[in-house]
């Protein structure tokens, strides 16, 4: 179970404010597959980032009781320095998995084959969304947070990932931030609008979009 | 393999930070290092490299030192835990930027990420010391005379920087670019009043007790009387060292606490 409770996050830059989320409230339980939808610049990524640790709310507090992968979808999360398999035995480190087993999976999930020995900076975008895709599903989290990381890689991997994503349906829970309607529909069963800095639920997918496309 | 965080209690909050702690310092050393064979031998050369040039200069100068103690063994004795008190508080001020990809991960705290720094740069300083005092050993015949003070000496200041690290830290990501720039020259100057290469009872009288509020002065003078034994006079507070060091961390925590909502990744 995740819980947002009163998170506001507010950025202060050049002496202005810019009070992104102003009051997020919400839980998510183990199995829930939300699309998380909003305009550019409503503060998703940030909210992505919230929940996932690698962001600190100006108020309010996240309480997390089930693992949360971090933000897919940006090469963010890797060290551009380190080749692809010390990523990867990082990773499996910090997270308590077998080394030698996530670094098989990674492999073969990513297909990266012997590139995995190049540092990830000689990496193209699509290489290294593999990469990191792989990895959060090696570590096996509670929670996926997926920032459309399926539109990189060819259509092949996003095949893969979507079977990934869909086998885990129920016992994972995912949330997604997407512009896509028909990526929404595949792998969600409830969305929120993110707007004005709260975040809206609503049950029913099409109503969702409906109200995302009004905004 | 499952990463739930429900229901682990303090001792599996330790276990895990250790394992983020240990896996951070395989990083750092992979990122400063590389890979190549050669890579990790660098760590503890660069600092033996300026200690025994120093050593060399003023052993070769001639100057002695009061009450006859071993020019070279002093100066490295000196600067080895020196450059330690140096490379941790430079380093301090750009933990947060140069290791951005790191905080994308829930289990990686800042703190984590110092700590791991600050054991890497010890461990490195502490291997150093150990093969000065090796060579000089079978050089010259002269072994430590209590190598666990040494030890608690390096350890104790090792323990000082990190605090002021986390304070460095925390006043750069609240928006202070100029601390960094302040802590490089600040470590220089600062070498006098540090006690690295001066002894208190060199000093008169008068100027001892002004000479020990420093706390790093106290962590120098530690690992000399580990090294030289009881020859020369020492004056060092293990109460007064021990709360500096309690308080340093205790406010590097605070200050961090205050600065964690600035964080961006």
């Amino acid at each position: 179970m995740l819980e947002l409770r009163g998170i506001h996050k507010v950025f202060e830059t050049q002496g202005r404010r810019k009070h992104v989320l102003r009051g997020v409230d919400c839980q998510f339980r183990r199995g829930d597959s939300v699309a998380i939808l909003g305009r550019n610049g409503a503060g998703k990524s940030t909210l992505v980032r919230i929940i996932s640790g690698a962001e600190h709310p100006t108020r309010g507090e996240v309480v997390r009781r089930m693992s949360v992968s971090w933000p897919l979808g940006f090469s963010g999360a890797t060290h551009s320095a380190l080749s692809g398999a010390d990523n990867v035995r990082f990773v499996a480190r910090i997270y308590g998995c077998p080394v030698q087993r996530t670094l098989d999976f990674v492999r073969e999930f990513s297909e990266l084959g012997d590139d995995m020995r190049m540092p990830v900076r000689t990496y193209s975008a699509g290489m290294s969304a593999r990469l990191s895709f792989a990895m959060s599903l090696a570590v096996d989290f509670d929670c996926y947070l997926v920032d459309e990381v399926v539109a990189a890689g060819d259509s092949r991997f996003a095949e893969r990932c979507r079977q990934a994503l869909l086998e885990r349906r129920g016992r994972s829970t995912l949330l997604l931030v997407s512009h896509q309607p028909d990526l929404v529909r595949t792998f969600c069963t409830s969305a929120a609008t993110l707007h004005d800095g709260k975040l809206t639920f609503h049950e029913d997918l099409d109503q969702a979009l409906a109200t995302y496309h009004a905004l | 393999m499952s990463g739930a965080a429900q229901g682990i209690g303090l001792f599996g909050a330790m276990r895990i930070q250790a394992q983020v702690i240990g896996a951070l310092v395989i990083r750092e050393m992979h990122t400063r290092y590389g890979r190549e064979n050669i890579g990790y031998v660098w760590l503890f050369i660069e600092p033996m490299i300026l200690a025994a040039a120093i050593g060399l200069l003023h052993s070769l100068s001639g100057h002695g030192l009061p009450g006859g103690l071993p020019t070279f063994a002093f100066y490295v004795v000196g600067y080895t835990p020196f450059y330690l008190l140096r490379a941790v508080l430079n380093r301090a001020a750009g933990s947060v930027v140069q290791n951005a990809p790191l905080f994308y991960h829930s289990r990686v705290t800042v703190t984590d990420v110092v700590v791991a720094r600050s054991l890497l740069e010890g461990a490195a300083v502490m291997v150093a010391m150990a093969v000065f005092i090796t060579g000089i050993g079978i050089v010259t015949g002269e072994w430590p005379h209590d190598w666990v003070l040494m030890a608690l000496g390096v350890v104790s200041l090792l323990a000082l920087c990190h605090g002021a690290a986390l304070i460095i830290l925390s006043l750069t990501v609240l928006g202070e670019q100029n601390v960094e720039r302040i802590v490089h020259p600040y470590t220089y100057l600062s070498i006098p009043m540090s006690g690295a290469f001066v002894m208190v009872w060199w000093l008169p009288y008068e100027l001892h007790w002004w000479a020990t509020i420093y706390p790093t002065v106290h962590s120098f003078e530690m690992t000399r009387a580990g090294y030289f034994g009881p020859v020369v006079p020492y004056h060092y507070d293990v109460p007064y060292l021990l709360a500096s060091i309690v308080i340093l961390n205790v406010l590097g925590l605070l200050a961090l606490r205050v600065a964690r909502p600035h964080l961006e990744a």
